[in-house]
């Protein structure tokens, strides 16, 4: 069946990106239809009303796209990495936990710094006034006045609560001399733009009270009274392109009906992240990979982590699931024997008693038996974790494939992944063990527990949250996929929005990075919209 | 342990009372009773946990499961404490995965019941099933008081970048074997 109308602008996917993109677009009163696989996640789905949340959270609510049996997701086979993620309105925001660092000038630059990675064609000063839009349009909580990052503008409100875990784990890093700085988070510490505040429930995956920010609450209700059409159960099959090599618009399948649909637009957007673009690239006849570059150069940061207890109570199970984080670490030192840095991550502790005593993300656990109470007893409201996240290099073989068998519902191949931390990163990942056991014993911790994610193999499985630099940006269309301003170089009129565009990983959570650079490019796509529906070719670098 | 005659061999031998009864005193195994605590089964893990292991594979892990208790010996009300302690520490070595899932799935349900909220509570600790619901109450942070006195920290500025000297790495020419933590 082929819809006769011609819009202005497909988005494909209605995740973080993908929302932010409908709105700046359709308040520019440009025709925008938004395609989203999954459906709305409404807030009394979440897990978080229930004793039973903490069971949920592994089972039909993981993450773990694997673990799930979810029928708006599509199969993922990995052979390491644990694949995180959500298909839905508001994607992955359904279930995060909004930790809300910035990149660092040096991430842009890494090309310059040691050549392992490539310079990004645009640097921080360009995305920093789109990281402050997105600060305002998400909500964001936080401190200005951090010496280890450039400065920025007051946070929308003001940092979460200090907790106890935070006033122990801010005297542990001044007893090594280390730096520390109230975590930034993409929920509110304060009434906000109609939603309340946090309640320190400390349930951080995804928020029904849209007190983190879940863009399907916070995004795409703006988007959507700008005129977005956002068309929910509609499963892209393929991305088609005109004899003229622009991008005609998309196949899709509308999953409650069966029935396939074309949409035609001007000008295409995918925000399907840094697995489903690709995938959804390399399914449309290789679309915009010329370079050979799509789905290379997967990343998803070096991760450790450590799992402390120590006597004082600090009742870790309340509160924001992040309290500080340490950019000690963060610049590239050589004499450590490696290139490119890390940050700890330092969060509260899981708010389930039960997620305690069965193993939080470490192999600590209660014994069954007669010693399970005293454990108990001793652990509760003593717990901390810690995670040390780093820049790992970019391998091309670290990548997202197409499976030639296994197909979705809907016949789309299903993704493959690969990915194996290489020698800068397994160095990096020793160190930052080291320094987490430096930082447990600084804590005065009785007990602490580290984590590598090696399985008994020894394979790395990483919890990948982070999929990122699939179709990275790059100012040579021989090695990246899409330009400066996110414009694919094979086809002018095809954008990539999410965070497979990023050229490198910094040592963050990559959302905030993705949210600017997702505001960065619809505001040049509103900006240039005439020229680009005519453009045979794509912007090269300036 | 001696099995006595008519001592069932697998699961298809339980009577449902009999495989109710052996799941409830498994339970109690893993999550004895104790001061403040009740025992797993008194909290009614049991059912919850056979409903969860039904779920999640079919009648597969709780027949296993059964199969598996009862390989090891079998357990019962009747036997010491260090015989049925003995029976789940075979149970734990002979099927390990199975026992690891079993072992979680017993201990989140223990820990959702509102008997076991409640101990927890008077541990001194709070505590809510459902924290969702009413939230949990923090001092707001006080910019005055709660700002970093210290002052660590720096970053390179984009202009400030520099190559830097990676000669000496060789991260082309050794590989690191041994990393994570059994370095």
């Amino acid at each position: 069946m082929s819809n006769e109308r011609i819009c202005d602008v497909l988005i494909v996917g209605a995740g973080a990106t993908g929302s932010l993109a409908a709105l700046v677009l359709a308040k520019a009163g440009l025709d925008v239809v938004c395609l989203e696989q999954g459906s709305w996640v409404e807030p009394q789905d979440h897990p978080h009303l229930h004793a039973d949340w903490a069971w949920q959270r592994r089972t039909k609510w993981s993450p773990d796209v694997n673990k799930r049996s979810h029928a708006d997701d599509y199969p993922v086979k990995s052979d390491s990495s644990q694949i995180l993620m959500w298909n839905g309105v508001g994607g992955s925001t359904n279930v995060y936990g909004a930790i809300w660092p910035r990149y660092r000038p040096s991430d842009f630059r890494k090309g310059t710094e040691h050549g392992l990675q490539p310079d990004w064609p645009i640097s921080y000063e360009d995305v920093a006034p789109f990281y402050e839009e997105a600060d305002k349009l998400v909500g964001v909580s936080g401190l200005a006045g951090d010496r280890a990052m450039p400065p920025r503008e007051a946070c929308p409100t003001r940092a979460m609560p200090p907790s106890k875990v935070a006033q122990r784990l801010g005297a542990a890093f001044d007893k090594l001399d280390w730096h520390w700085w109230p975590v930034e988070a993409g929920a509110i510490s304060e009434d906000y733009d109609g939603r309340p505040a946090c309640n320190n429930c400390g349930i951080c995956n995804g928020c029904p009270r849209g007190s983190m920010s879940k863009y399907s609450m916070s995004i795409w209700p703006k988007a959507l009274e700008a005129g977005t059409e956002l068309r929910i159960n509609a499963r892209v099959l393929k991305v088609e392109k005109g004899t003229d090599g622009r991008a005609t618009g998309a196949l899709y399948i509308d999953r409650n009906t069966g029935q396939k649909h074309f949409q035609r637009a001007k000008l295409v957007i995918v925000a399907a992240n840094g697995i489903g673009t690709p995938r959804l690239l390399l399914a449309s006849d290789n679309l915009a990979n010329s370079s050979d570059q799509v789905g290379r150069n997967l990343l998803h940061h070096t991760l450790v982590g450590v799992e402390m207890w120590v006597d004082e109570p600090v009742d870790g199970h309340i509160g924001y699931v992040a309290s500080l984080i340490s950019r000690q670490f963060a610049e590239t030192d050589v004499s450590r024997g490696f290139v490119n840095g890390f940050n700890f991550n330092c969060i509260t502790s899981t708010s389930s008693a039960g997620e305690l005593a069965a193993g939080w993300f470490t192999s600590a656990k209660a014994p069954w038996g007669k010693e399970h109470h005293s454990w108990f007893e001793r652990h509760f409201g003593h717990s901390i974790g810690v995670f040390a996240i780093g820049d790992d290099l970019p391998n091309p073989e670290n990548r997202v494939t197409l499976d030639p068998v296994l197909r979705d519902s809907d016949g789309v191949p299903a993704a493959v992944t690969h990915y194996q931390p290489g020698e800068n990163d397994k160095r990096m990942m020793n160190y930052m063990l080291d320094r987490l056991e430096d930082l447990a014993k600084a804590a005065g911790a009785f007990d602490y527990s580290l984590h590598d994610y090696r399985d008994q193999e020894g394979v790395y499985r990483t919890p990948a949250w982070h999929m990122i630099g699939t179709c990275r940006m790059g100012a040579d269309p021989a090695n990246s996929v899409v330009n400066k301003w996110n414009q694919a170089w094979d086809v002018p009129n095809l954008f990539i929005v999410d965070g497979s565009v990023l050229a490198t990983g910094g040592v963050v959570n990559p959302t905030p990075t993705i949210s600017a650079l997702a505001l960065r490019a619809a505001g040049y796509i509103r900006d240039n919209f005439e020229s680009l529906t005519t453009a045979s070719r794509s912007v090269q670098a300036a | 342990m001696n099995r006595p005659e008519g001592f069932p061999r697998n699961h298809a031998d339980l009577s449902p009372l009999d495989g109710a009864r052996l799941l409830a005193i498994f339970v109690d195994e893993l999550i004895p009773g104790a001061e403040n605590w009740p025992p797993a089964s008194m909290a009614g893990v049991h059912g919850i946990v056979a409903m969860r292991i039904c779920d999640a594979s079919g009648q597969g892990d709780l027949s296993d499961l059964l199969d598996a208790i009862l390989a090891a010996g079998g357990l019962t009300e009747s036997g010491s404490p260090e015989e049925r302690a003995s029976v789940v520490a075979k149970v734990e070595t002979a099927n390990n995965a199975l026992f690891e899932r079993v072992r979680a799935a017993v201990f989140l349900a223990y820990y959702e019941t509102p008997f076991v909220t409640q101990a927890i509570r008077r541990l001194g600790r709070p505590y809510a099933s459902r924290p969702h619901i009413a939230g949990y109450t923090m001092r707001p942070f006080d910019p005055a008081r709660d700002t970093p006195g210290h002052n660590r920290g720096f970053y390179v500025s984009t202009n400030d970048v520099r190559p830097v000297d990676t000669s000496g790495l060789n991260l082309d020419r050794t590989h690191t074997e041994r990393w994570g933590i059994e370095r």
